[in-house]
């Protein structure tokens, strides 16, 4: 895994200018976001008990946790297009595990960039003392669980469906829904996003534990982290039985 | 025995709903390969070539039958199984675009086991076997198909297989390269024993570089044996293609048949069991204002139809 990461990074770095570039435009991007949260809760103060410093906190959590399992597990949204495509071929020739080498070999600078912006977001405006340091840690370690086991779950239906629009399909669902409060949401839609499409775990829940550790929210969401991520790989592992190399696809 | 096959099978559902059907992709498929030889997969596209292939490298499950490769099970013993085979195929990379072939190679090595005197002293008997030691240095992007291919035939090359797997490695190069990468197969084969199962549906990859051909059509083997005895059996006839300065009212054919005249262009077939294709274009050249000449072999499905014939017959 070590040596297909490396690769992986000088892959990325072999071109610096658009490395820099995707890196430079991300934070442009997520500056927005910080402009938009800010005039947001100028005007209005308070939304269902979340303010603008909680909005401030989701945008570090989600930036974080989806620029790491974006840029550094980058093929994790691809997952069903790799597998439809029959791109899976090249991994099965090697005798490593197919799911570690597909996520170690590719690495995205676009999300790095939100990953730095995360990470530099909380420490300006998180009050970051050690234990808010290690609660905010845990808090993007569960949303990466959480968000990677997904998109891996949802991504692995290509086995059996043979299509790879329903990966990039969750990943827009998960990520829109993640970038909001889950609070501003009620009833059954407020269920789903701590089930079907658990953005919930991806952003406010960390959040909450940020704002009053409490440790059963913080057991729900290891335990949600834990699940979506065995989900996840037991799909691929799974699903790779049904396999085809992109020849049933072709041939149809 | 290198590789055993036995009654291999595998299908495809496609479509939905009412469209939903089922592709039997290969049937049924038994065979043997002895180490050290060179066998040629063949058949036309759809036939169950590559299918086949897979599944003896263990990237696909079949649907039934059984298999051993070097004494393992493919599917079920796929990472153990890997470090004793190479397989290239001719649509996927193992190497990094961006990067150097030597940067993949590093990486490859570490994934092989490969320590970094071992990695080294491999790639330079490969570079020079291959003669691609000066695009080991250069990024994969800049390459052209034919030098990407020895550069993918080396990195399949590292770990020393004993057995190496081509799926269409031909597929897109031109002729020059075509042959290059033909010869540099042999070459291997002679030079350090490696069992050599190649897809095509080229002819010229298998006269060149198999001592034994085994053809699938429709998933079914229809065909195995050497390439000099199918050779003498169904490519006993060439097309020979004639382009004319300027058109001609009758010529001498010297036994070989018109198969389509025009002004400009005469097409012959030429049964090399009876008349040297040689003697044809001798007296072609000479009688002919011949703008431009070329000899061809017949279609593969041609071949594959005339085994059909003789089978049923």
């Amino acid at each position: 895994m070590r040596a297909t990461f490396r690769a992986a990074m000088l892959e990325s770095w072999a071109n610096r200018r658009s490395f820099w570039t995707q890196l430079a435009a991300m934070f442009v991007n997520d500056i927005a976001w910080v402009a938009f949260w800010v005039l947001f809760f100028e005007e209005v103060g308070e939304v269902r008990g979340w303010a603008r410093a909680d909005a401030l906190m989701l945008l570090a959590v989600i930036t974080t946790a989806a620029g790491f399992v974006l840029g550094v597990t980058g093929n994790v949204r691809r997952v069903a297009s790799v597998i439809a495509d029959g791109e899976l071929d090249a991994a099965l020739a090697l005798p490593t595990p197919t799911l570690v080498h597909l996520l170690a070999r590719r690495i995205e600078p676009v999300n790095i960039g939100d990953l730095v912006f995360g990470c530099l977001l909380f420490a300006l405006a998180g009050d970051p003392t050690p234990a808010r340091i290690a609660v905010f840690a845990f808090g993007v370690v569960t949303a990466v669980f959480v968000y990677g086991g997904f998109l891996l779950a949802l991504g692995s239906l290509a086995f059996r469906t043979g299509r790879g629009e329903v990966g990039e399909l969750g990943f827009h669902a998960v990520t829109m829904l993640a970038s909001y409060p889950v609070d501003i949401f009620s009833g059954p839609t407020k269920f789903v996003l701590y089930t079907v499409v658990p953005s919930a775990f991806v952003s406010s829940v960390p959040v909450r534990l940020l704002d009053s550790f409490d440790p059963q929210w913080a057991a729900l969401g290891a335990g949600a982290a834990l699940l979506s991520a065995t989900i996840g790989v037991v799909s691929f592992q799974t699903g790779l039985r049904r396999y085809t190399s992109g020849a049933a696809w072709t041939r149809a | 025995m290198t590789i055993v096959a036995d009654r291999l099978a595998r299908s495809f559902v496609t479509g939905r709903r009412r469209a939903r059907r089922v592709v039997e992709a290969v049937q049924g498929l038994s065979f043997t390969v002895e180490p050290g030889e060179r066998v040629a997969f063949i058949g036309p596209n759809g036939a169950g070539k590559s299918t086949s292939i897979k599944m003896l490298t263990g990237i696909l499950h079949p649907t039934s039958g059984d298999a051993t490769v070097l004494g393992r099970c493919p599917w079920r013993e796929r990472r153990a199984l890997t470090r004793d085979i190479g397989t290239l195929f001719g649509q996927r990379s193992q190497l990094w675009t961006e990067l150097t072939p030597r940067q993949s190679y590093r990486m490859l090595g570490a994934i092989f086991g490969l320590d970094d005197r071992r990695l080294d002293r491999r790639t330079a008997e490969l570079g020079a076997l291959l003669d691609a030691e000066d695009l080991f240095d250069v990024p994969v992007r800049t390459h052209s198909l034919g030098q990407r291919m020895r550069c993918e035939l080396a990195a399949c090359l590292l770990h020393e297989p004993k057995i190496l797997f081509l799926d269409e490695p031909t597929i897109g190069l031109d002729l020059l390269a075509k042959q290059r990468f033909r010869e540099m197969v042999v070459r291997l084969n002679e030079a350090q024993h490696t069992t050599i199962l190649l897809t095509s549906h080229d002819v010229a990859d298998i006269e060149y570089v198999a001592d034994r051909v085994i053809v699938i059509n429709h998933g079914r083997l229809i065909y195995d044996d050497s390439v000099d005895r199918m050779r003498r059996e169904y490519f006993a006839t060439k097309l020979i293609e004639v382009g004319l300065m300027h058109p001609v009212d009758r010529f001498e054919t010297l036994g070989a048949s018109v198969v389509h005249q025009s002004d400009l262009s005469i097409r012959l077939v030429v049964d090399t069991q009876v008349l040297p294709v040689r003697d044809v274009v001798d007296a072609l050249l000479e009688r002919l204002p011949v703008a431009d000449l070329s000899i061809v072999d017949p279609p593969l499905e041609d071949v594959i139809a005339s085994i059909y014939r003789v089978r049923s017959s």
